[in-house]
């Protein structure tokens, strides 16, 4: 999986860093700029952008402040705490996946087209509801973790935590 | 409406302190506005997908990426060298090599982090070497690092051309002032604190020795210091729009990065492609739900209410100045600099032109303040990031930071909002 | 009721005045039943999107340009030197027009009623850089101009022998400055005093198309208003199209001058070189669009507004 993201990832950065380039040198060494070529790029850049993020809960590594953990000094404490968060995160990434679900619905009902090249821009869009379901089922396999490592954590030593 | 938006922030805020990531944050913000203030989802998915799509916002990942290669590269390590040859011989110099080459690749990358990953590998063990305390030079390589989101380009100031119709290029300058002062202030600080270190200096050297050195390390560094020429010579000689020359500097690293400093080979490029995806798609999501939260606070009229909440309380420019100050300071403790702008800027600018400050100062105002969120606690990204690369505990850290801080950024960040020539001068003198 | 109505431009300019005295009317007749939020100057941000806003009923009403990516036929109205002046452009797209009507029909596909046209101007060209051979068609003029995303500029733009530059709106202006491109395409006097009046140095009116806004609401908004309130509203709205095509010759010769004052000098072009110009865009933009989005629906229509 991890070696997935990392062909993906590299690729669609250079695929967009290219396409861009490209354009640079047909505009101003050529002087003939390629039409349509950054309505195509939109489609990359926006899987890009959403595996990137698919990544980040993967990898458990979305940005996020820590402020209480901070405080807490026990393992139990911050296992508890790594579960509110995620139950809170679970609420509210699965109510924003039933909203990129009307959003994908509405995208592949109205059928958008790009501007030049008349490509369904479904294609692009259908990009952020799959993302947030895989987001979401990615933070629910770190909760499944972090309760069974509470567990654990609990049948071995109860008690002596400073932040209950 | 109003009591609706506080609540969104006030969700907003418990939210962060519990470590909920920052997107879900924002989400639970946008709840409220949709549960409690009367806002609507329909077509919030559709537009704040749409936005993402701008080329503007491209101009992040690619710049980004650029940042990643360059550390994995050895391009940052050239140059770095190269700034040593000229002070590494000073008692402190070291720490002013620290601080002018993030400076220098901050002319590169766009991002406040390349700074201390491309060198603090590299300049934090060889600082504790020469004597530095490895926190003390942690938090310089740290605290210099946000030099990156002032010396142009810079993404914050891309996000706030783009949420505000501000000229980028205008804003990019306008945080270039600001930035070198910083500079200028990080490294006299340092060479004054410096004295109470035993600091180790290497022999000095006879004048046509440094010679000798000069021009070697130049050649190396050559292909380096070309990146900056090419970058900024590209946007502002009219060749390239910012997010093209993002794309040039990427493509421009790769062969520099496999073949002349021969630090990138193909896994280390997919590693820091995968590091840099990842990190943008971080960002963007947070951006998409930032977005769609700021969308909904201008659907409430929200910035027009806080313009005449806050000037029924009080009319003057400078207690007004003041209040802006410290609350964008407070919000770059506990939010990320490109999200803190997305959500006030729309907000904020009304008032500020409401009382004549100019959008190009105001870019200034916002990008020194959320810079500075970079090593502010509780979320300071850069700090954190430092930490990791120094191996030193965040608490052993935060203490020079903020003295660094306190002497360095804070003067800047007050002079930034009450003398405008520092923030527009660059711009002026060069025709925005 | 409050409705949220969205435009283009900043607060002060004609556009928004229009509007806002509009809202007057309506709020008067309607006894302050109906009010309006005016959101100016892309507040909601473009108006591509904001035209789906109001098709999902996220944003009630718009005055502003045809986003056409939901059905390309909306082009239809975008196609260059479709009217060639005032009394062919009211022809073409005032009310009952064959034009106007397919227009409305594919507005309603995306439940969105059309309440008034909104006459804006004539197209033309902006110049940061000395033009070349201004009038002629055929000539190769070496200059570069952003085009919008848009398939007709960008098919214009090199039928009368420019370089065409597809570029984003909000790095056009920048790109101008900096010599990235050397001009602009798509816009007319009006847009470019807007947007560009800095680095208009030289201003083209070679009529390149009409731009036409449409004031918009949201289908099932407008079908839940009482009857009362919707023949307010309709009746504003035919007052609001009337008075501004009476207004919009005068205001484009006002933008004009506007841009002259703000340094720009207008080059004028001959009426024999509009033409060639007309003839030479028609032949090599029309059959392209036209088969784009279907002859079988499109020519019929063209035919009808042009002969
Ligand atoms: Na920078
Ligand atoms: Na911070």
């Amino acid at each position: 999986m991890n070696t997935t993201f990392k062909y993906l990832l590299t690729g669609l950065l250079l695929i967009v860093a290219g396409a861009q380039c490209v354009q640079v040198f047909t505009r101003y060494i050529l002087e003939i700029p390629v039409m349509g070529l950054e309505e195509l790029l939109i489609y990359p850049t926006l899987w890009l952008y959403v595996l990137g993020s698919v990544n980040a809960s993967r990898e458990d590594s979305q940005i996020r402040a820590n402020v209480l953990e901070i405080f807490l000094k026990t393992k139990r404490g911050h296992l508890r705490l790594a579960v509110l968060g995620e139950v809170l995160s679970i609420g509210i990434v699965g109510w924003l996946t039933y909203w990129g679900w009307d959003f994908f619905k509405y995208t592949l009902r109205v059928w958008k087209e790009s501007p030049t090249l008349y490509i369904p821009t479904f294609y692009a869009d259908c990009a952020l509801f799959i993302g947030l379901v895989l987001m979401t089922l990615w933070t629910l396999a770190s909760l499944v973790k972090h309760v069974r490592a509470l567990l654990d954590h609990s049948d071995e030593e109860t008690g002596g935590e400073q932040n209950g | 409406m109003v009591e609706a938006a506080l609540l969104a922030f006030g969700v907003l805020v418990v939210l962060l302190t519990l470590g909920v990531p920052l997107p879900y944050c924002f989400g639970g913000g946008v709840m409220v506005m949709v549960f409690v203030g009367g806002a609507t989802m329909k077509g919030a998915m559709l537009w704040g997908f749409g936005q993402l799509s701008s080329p503007v916002l491209l101009a992040i990942p690619l710049f980004v990426l650029a940042g990643t290669i360059m550390s994995s590269s050895g391009i940052a390590g050239a140059l770095l060298k190269f700034v040593d040859v000229f002070v590494s011989r000073i008692k402190g110099g070291l720490g002013v090599v620290a601080t002018v080459s993030c400076a220098i690749i901050g002319a590169i990358s766009g991002s406040g982090l390349t700074g201390v990953a491309a060198i603090g590998p590299i300049l934090i063990p060889e600082m504790e070497k020469k004597g530095y305390p490895r926190a003390y030079a942690t938090a310089l390589v740290a605290n210099s690092s946000i030099l990156g989101l002032l010396i142009p380009p810079s993404v914050t100031m891309i996000v706030y051309g783009w949420v505000t119709d501000t000229s980028i290029l205008a804003c990019f300058l306008a945080t270039l002032g600001p930035g070198l002062l910083i500079m200028t202030l990080f490294s006299i600080t340092n060479l004054a604190w410096a004295r109470r270190f035993p600091l180790v200096l290497d022999a000095p050297m006879t004048f046509p020795e440094f010679g000798k050195e000069l021009s070697r390390r130049s050649v190396v560094a050559f292909p380096a210091l070309v990146m900056p020429v090419v970058i900024l010579g590209g946007i502002y000689g009219g060749i390239m729009t910012p997010t093209e020359a993002a794309a040039v500097a990427v493509i421009y690293a790769l062969p520099v990065g496999f073949m002349i400093y021969r630090g990138l080979t193909l896994s280390t490029l997919l590693e820091a492609g995968k590091e840099a995806g990842t990190a943008v798609g971080a960002i963007m999501i947070m951006i998409l739900f930032s977005l769609i939260l700021s969308q909904m606070l201008v659907l409430q009229n929200a910035p027009q209410a806080l313009v005449d909440l806050i000037f029924g309380i009080t009319t003057d420019r400078t207690l007004l100045l003041i209040l802006v100050n410290i609350l964008l300071f407070m919000l770059g403790m506990v939010v990320n600099d490109i999200t803190a702008i997305i959500l006030v800027a729309p907000l904020l600018l009304p008032l500020m032109q409401a009382i004549d400050v100019s959008p190009v100062q105001f870019a200034a105002i916002i990008g020194v303040n959320t810079a500075m969120g970079g090593v502010t606690p509780p979320y300071a990204s850069i700090l954190y990031l430092g930490a990791r690369i120094g191996k030193v505990k965040v608490t052993q850290v935060v203490r020079p930071a903020m003295i660094l801080l306190i002497l360095g950024y804070v003067p800047v960040v007050f002079l930034t909002s009450f003398w405008s020539d520092l923030s527009l001068g660059f711009p002026r003198f060069f025709g925005y | 009721e409050t409705l949220k109505i969205s435009h283009v431009r900043p607060q002060g300019t004609t556009v928004d005045k229009d509007l806002r005295g509009f809202s007057a009317t309506v709020e008067k007749a309607t006894a302050g039943k109906l009010k309006f939020d005016i959101y100016a100057a892309n507040a909601l941000r473009d108006y591509t999107v904001v035209q789906e806003r109001i098709s999902v009923g996220a944003v009630d009403m718009a005055l502003q340009p045809v986003a056409t990516a939901a059905d390309k036929r909306l082009q239809i109205g975008a196609l260059p030197y479709l009217a060639t002046d005032w009394d062919s452009a009211k022809r073409v797209y005032g009310k009952g027009s064959k034009l106007r009507q397919a227009m409305e029909e594919l507005y309603a596909k995306q439940d969105i009623r059309v309440l008034a046209a909104y006459p804006v101007y004539f197209g033309g060209i902006s110049l940061n850089k000395e033009p070349v051979n201004a009038g002629q068609a055929d000539a190769k003029k070496g200059l570069k101009l952003r085009v919008p995303p848009i398939k007709s500029f960008q098919l214009l733009a090199d039928s009368i022998g420019y370089i065409g530059s597809p570029l984003p709106f909000s790095e056009a202006f920048t790109a101008v400055q900096t010599g990235v491109v050397d001009g602009v395409i798509g816009s007319g006097a009006e847009g470019y005093y807007a947007s560009f009046k800095d680095v208009t140095k030289y201003y083209l009116p070679m009529n390149t198309h009409f731009e036409v806004w449409y004031l918009l609401i949201n289908g099932e908004k407008f079908s839940e208003l009482a009857k009362d309130e919707q023949a307010a509203l309709e009746k504003a709205s035919a007052e609001f199209e009337t008075a501004r095509w009476a207004a919009a010759a005068e205001d484009q010769t006002a933008n004009e001058k506007r841009l002259q004052d703000a340094g720009a000098i207008i080059v004028e072009v001959s009426a024999a070189d509009l033409d060639a110009n007309a003839k030479q865009a028609r032949a090599v933009v029309w059959p392209e669009i036209i088969k784009d989005i279907g002859a079988a629906w499109a020519q019929p229509i063209v035919d009808s507004v042009t002969k």
